[in-house]
């Protein structure tokens, strides 16, 4: 089945939003810029491709917001998240101002450029900040989704716009900012994944069934605020956690999870997360088997770290 | 320098030396700026978040004192108020914070931010059709911050003719990185740039009010650090974040007095 492409989703929703809505502004750092030409054309004067100077993108955005815009700035992720950190954390949260980032290169998704345009620590980064959201769309739809329930609400929210997609049927109507969804019932060992891990953790289940293992499924696109409610009942049921995120060990999902059923009786706990730099080159699916983000690496983490 | 300048200069020596804090200097170097913008732009002290007010941005944050003074002068607060600066629980820090002061539509501090944040709102007037204007004020030794010149690229290309930069040319970088010749900076990023004597309310009011078709402007205003004080003058770097003692105060007020009008 081919899907459309998240990025395209994203450009699509914009006209559509823009259409209805004036304080809509895009700036991006030329990236998109072709994708984006419809909501420049249909909405005039709210499109700009500022240049490759990401900090003033971002200092431009809080500056559109506390004039009373909704800014969505959209560059590669290291630039907007890394390099303009200050920026975020000054212009927008500091002044407790709304708006939306929104990236591409996911992780390592841009997986043959290599480290410099990797980005596996804006969960943590993000995290540290008062006022802010974290949403992971897997698929086209819940981008649009998501986007439309949180664009105008208070907070900054960072959309992290991964190049592949879960390609898991979700139910529209089950997507709601802040809930995470239950894919799957399960009693020996409950697996949370965001992004498209989701798709590896569906496939896992199947084999791990045929291993006498049954997997309760959570699938988390909203990774703050976390669903700690869902997340802690089903670690009370099976008491035992794996975690799989494209992110950074040190404070990734893992991280929040982990805090909020520490205190549960008997538990068995691991994660599958990035721990440095990843040096390899290749296809996204080669980075993530060499990382064990993959079907055959939650098998292993599964066999390895818990005790039937 | 007239009655007002003097008066805010004392203020600012007076609470630097009862609080302990203060950027004297720097401060010294903007009081004119500050005035003339004030005399110039749309505000309104008793209702400092009405609808059609102007922007001004003070973001080397640091000269905060020199504009909660000024702000004071303007009727914004008493200048009683001032006095509790940088004691816990009170709202005036070293830094402004936009939460706690009434006039500060910025929270800042850290170099090269208030520009770009400048720009977006300049942008933002611009497109719901607004006549307001945005003033920010910036450092030479701010000016060292790659972020002040990504922004002025920006400003030139989107034509914000509704920002002016106020570009305090104190010199404070002399020691490290200076920024030689900025009007000719500015003019080759693509702004319209002048130059006017940074002491001068009269002369900075004049270029201020003077409108610019198609492109933001950047006011370089030739300042001089602690500007009223010779001891501060002399021996700049020394005083750039110290507070006087009873003694010094002494001195210091005495040659704010004897600065020839």
């Amino acid at each position: 089945m081919s899907q459309k492409k998240i990025r395209q989703q994203f450009a699509d929703t914009m006209l559509e939003v823009g259409q209805s809505d004036p304080d809509l502004v895009v700036l991006i750092g030329d990236i998109s810029h072709f994708i984006l030409q419809p909501f420049a054309k249909i909405c005039p004067g709210r499109f700009y491709n500022i240049g490759i100077c990401e900090p003033t993108i971002v200092g431009m955005a809080a500056g559109l917001a506390r004039v009373g815009f909704y800014p969505v700035v959209h560059t590669i992720a290291p630039f907007i998240i890394e390099r303009s950190f200050e920026q975020i954390k000054l212009d927008f949260c500091y002044q407790n101002l709304p708006g939306n980032l929104i990236t591409v290169g996911s992780a390592f998704d841009y997986s043959n450029l290599g480290c410099t345009h990797h980005c596996y620590d804006d969960f943590a980064l993000l995290k540290s900040l008062p006022n802010t959201q974290i949403i992971y769309p897997a698929s086209s739809a819940e981008f649009d989704i998501l986007f439309r329930q949180t664009y105008r609400n208070e907070s900054l929210t960072l959309f992290r716009i991964p190049e592949n997609q879960h390609e898991y049927p979700i139910d529209p109507s089950a997507i709601q900012f802040g809930k995470a969804i239950k894919i799957e019932e399960g009693k020996d060992i409950t697996i949370i994944s965001t992004g498209p891990q989701l798709g590896n953790a569906v496939k896992a289940r199947g084999r791990l069934l045929i291993d006498g293992w049954d997997t309760e499924l959570i699938y988390v696109h909203t990774v703050h605020p976390l669903d700690m409610p869902l997340i802690r009942q089903s670690a009370e049921k099976t008491r035992k956690v794996l975690v799989v995120e494209e992110h950074n060990r040190f404070g990734g999902m893992g991280h929040d999870v982990l805090q909020g059923i520490y205190d549960v009786r008997g538990l068995q706990f691991a994660s599958l997360a990035i721990d440095s730099f990843v040096h390899e080159y290749g296809s996204y699916e080669e980075l993530c088997s060499g990382l064990g983000l993959s079907v055959d690496g939650i098998m292993r983490a599964v066999k390895s770290n818990f005790k039937k | 320098m007239d009655r007002i300048s003097k008066e805010i200069r004392e203020n600012i020596l007076r609470i630097a030396h009862h609080s302990g804090h203060g950027h004297i200097p720097t401060c010294f170097s903007i009081i004119e700026m500050l005035r003339a913008v004030y005399e110039s732009m749309r505000y309104n002290p008793k209702q400092p978040d009405y609808d059609e007010r102007d922007i001004f941005i003070l973001s080397k944050g640091h000269a905060a004192l020199g504009l909660y003074c000024t702000l004071a002068r303007y009727g914004y607060f008493p200048i009683s108020d001032v006095f509790s600066l940088g004691v816990f629980g009170s709202n005036f820090g070293c830094h402004a914070d936009r939460f706690k002061i009434p006039g500060i539509e910025l929270s800042t501090g850290s170099l090269g931010h208030g520009i770009g944040v400048a720009a977006g709102m300049a942008l933002g007037f611009k497109l719901s059709g607004n006549s307001r204007k945005v003033f920010v004020l910036i450092g030479d030794g701010e000016a060292n911050e790659g972020s002040v010149w990504e922004t002025a690229m920006v400003t030139a290309n989107l034509h914000l003719d509704n920002l002016t930069i106020l570009f305090d040319n104190n010199r404070s970088q002399s020691r490290c990185l200076p920024v030689t010749n900025p009007e000719e900076k500015f003019t080759s990023f693509g702004l319209k740039a002048m130059t006017v004597d940074g002491h001068d309310v009269s002369a900075i009011k004049e270029v201020v009010l003077c409108p610019v078709e198609g492109t933001p402007r950047a006011i370089v205003a030739q300042t001089t650090k602690g500007m009223g004080c010779p001891t501060l003058v002399r021996d700049v770097f020394a005083w750039h974040r110290r507070s006087p003692n009873s003694d010094e105060l002494k001195i210091l007020l005495g040659e704010l007095n004897e600065t020839s009008v």
